[in-house]
């Protein structure tokens, strides 16, 4: 007796160890293989941790070198980002304002009270919103600076949106590289570190700009206090590519602008397009055509911004730019469907 | 470039370069713009070879947005904001337009090129639904432009004002794309003239 039960004891043991990693196998996907938790892991990284790092920016077979600086102390997030190839620009943040030093245009343009994450970026939630336009997976890890990584592709399911590909330090969850994919998973884009130091303290000096500002101009620009008129603010898209919805309405300075612009932001929880539809001159009631907005003539056509676009075009004598990290055919279908009294509501896809 | 050079950039771009000689490398690609611009092609081949580039711009390319680069007087239909299909953004047309688009040099902000050369093709591109997966994308056969002469020069956004919107979008885009917005407004601005310095100050 004291036999059997022991040849029984002697199966269920294996038996009870398989039935316990069966039934932790799920667990442990939802866990530390989740590459969802693997982007909290990297939001909560970028945004609580100190770094200094520099980094190849390849875009189009062309490559710029840049450093990032991100110190939190006590409570309160630092960050410079700067060129340092040639033209010398500079982004400096803090809690109060987002400063963008632009040396070969003599220019300073200054945000207050920015609200951002931090410069490298991060992923927001997905939600099931998020999950019908995107898939997100884990592709097999590898190695980068000699480090192993955890790679995640979050990937467009249409060509309205781009896609990244990151590849995620085991160790502190920071994104050593990153690629920016459009649809088909061809890079658009794509940041190399080549060094990334995650220090206890970051000097006050290493977050002061090199840009010497004497005889520059400081343009003050961003939401504005004064509403758009009332004709501006009638202008919406009235169609959308899939998923995208209004997110945002409101007026902004555009540069040295008097008359303020509408500003709409659509999203499809994960990537953004803004529209600026602006008066031309002699459309603003009262308005002199030498100060009012905008001061160039108007503009049509698809202009390149970084990895992303922009169209622009004119709507009933406005001029509607739209902007974004998305396809080029996603800012200028947004753009074309503009038009005044556009759908208020519009539907979520 | 020497042999060194080129295994030092091939292993970086693998991951496989250690930390030390990946900040020797950044050094000497900071001080030298040649390296630089190599660095830049080995970039691109390699995803070429990975078949994770770009592909380039095909006949289906839609000749409107030929004439909104180029700066040509449009069509009367192009002209005006045309009604948009409802089906417009269904999965056919959008492929060749977002890879076409994206892989001619566009007059922009960054000015990167002055007038577009490229604006020919030779080789179609297969039109089809986004595929679901990487690795069937990275299959495709990739093809490539043949320069042609621009007629006319491009209809040129004044780069400060593009800059305005870019930099008030970027309060409002999300995460990595954030990111990539910033980073971008930071590359210099191969063929814009210098703006004239102001005397203004705060």
């Amino acid at each position: 007796m004291i036999r059997r039960m022991s040849n029984r004891a002697g199966w269920l043991i294996p038996c009870a160890v398989v039935g316990a990693l069966l039934a932790a196998a799920p667990q442990r996907s939802r866990g530390a293989d989740d590459p969802r938790d693997w982007l909290e892991k990297m939001n909560q990284a970028l945004a609580t941790r100190n770094y200094d790092g520099t980094f190849f920016h390849v875009s189009e077979g062309r490559i710029e070198t840049m450093r990032i600086v991100h110190r939190v102390r006590a409570g309160r997030v630092t960050e410079r980002l700067q060129s340092l190839d040639g033209s010398g620009r500079e982004f400096v943040r803090n809690n109060d304002e987002l400063t963008c030093y632009l040396p070969d245009q003599h220019t300073i343009l200054v945000e207050p009270k920015p609200d951002r994450g931090p410069f490298l970026g991060s992923l927001p939630q997905f939600g099931a919103d998020v999950n019908e336009f995107y898939r997100i997976e884990s592709l097999p890890d590898t190695r980068v600076l000699g480090r192993p990584v955890r790679v995640i592709a979050v990937n467009p399911k249409d060509q309205f949106r781009f896609g990244y590909r990151l590849w995620l330090d085991e160790k502190t969850a920071m994104p050593l590289k990153t690629q920016l994919c459009d649809s088909r998973g061809q890079v658009i884009e794509q940041i190399l570190f080549a060094r990334l130091d995650m220090p206890d303290a970051i000097a006050d000096s290493d977050l002061v700009p090199a840009v010497r500002t004497e005889g520059m101009r400081w343009v003050r620009q961003g939401p504005s206090h004064d509403n758009a008129s009332a004709a501006l603010s009638a202008y919406r898209a009235s169609e959308l590519p899939p998923g995208f919805h209004l997110t945002v309405q409101g007026a902004q300075t555009i540069g040295e602008a008097t008359v303020p612009a509408s500003h709409l932001v659509y999203s499809d929880g994960l990537a953004t397009v803004s529209v600026f539809v602006e008066a031309q001159p002699e459309a603003v009631p009262g308005a002199d055509a030498a100060s009012a907005a905008p001061a160039e003539p108007p503009v049509e056509g698809l202009a390149r911004v970084g990895s992303g676009f922009a169209y622009s075009t004119v709507v009933q004598g406005h001029q509607v730019t739209a902007v974004g990290e998305v396809p080029a055919q996603t800012v200028e279908f947004i753009a074309h469907s503009v038009k005044s009294g556009g759908a208020a509501e519009l539907p979520h896809h | 470039m020497s042999e060194q050079i080129r295994e030092q950039i091939s292993a970086f771009l693998d991951g496989e370069l250690p930390n030390t000689e990946s900040e020797l490398l950044l050094k000497r690609l900071t001080r030298d713009p040649e390296l630089r611009e190599s660095f830049g092609r080995y970039a691109l081949i390699g995803e070429a070879i990975r078949g994770t580039s770009r592909a380039y711009l095909s006949k289906a390319f839609p000749a409107r947005v030929n004439l909104a680069i180029d700066g040509e007087p449009k069509s009367a239909g192009a002209n005006t904001p045309r009604p948009l299909s409802p089906r417009w953004w269904r999965p056919f047309a959008g492929v060749a337009v977002a890879a076409g688009v994206a892989a001619v040099a566009i007059v922009g902000f960054q000015h990167r090129s002055a007038a577009p050369a490229n604006g020919g093709t030779v080789t179609a591109q297969n039109l089809s639904p986004a595929p679901q997966s990487v690795p069937a994308a990275a299959r495709e056969a990739i093809s490539y432009t043949v320069p042609v002469a621009s007629p006319a020069p491009p209809a040129a956004m004044p780069a400060a004002r593009l800059t305005g919107y870019v930099f008030a979008h970027s309060r409002y885009s999300s995460g990595l794309d954030q990111r990539g917005v910033l980073a971008d407004m930071l590359i210099e601005a191969e063929d814009q003239p210098p703006a004239p310095a102001a005397p203004a100050a705060p």
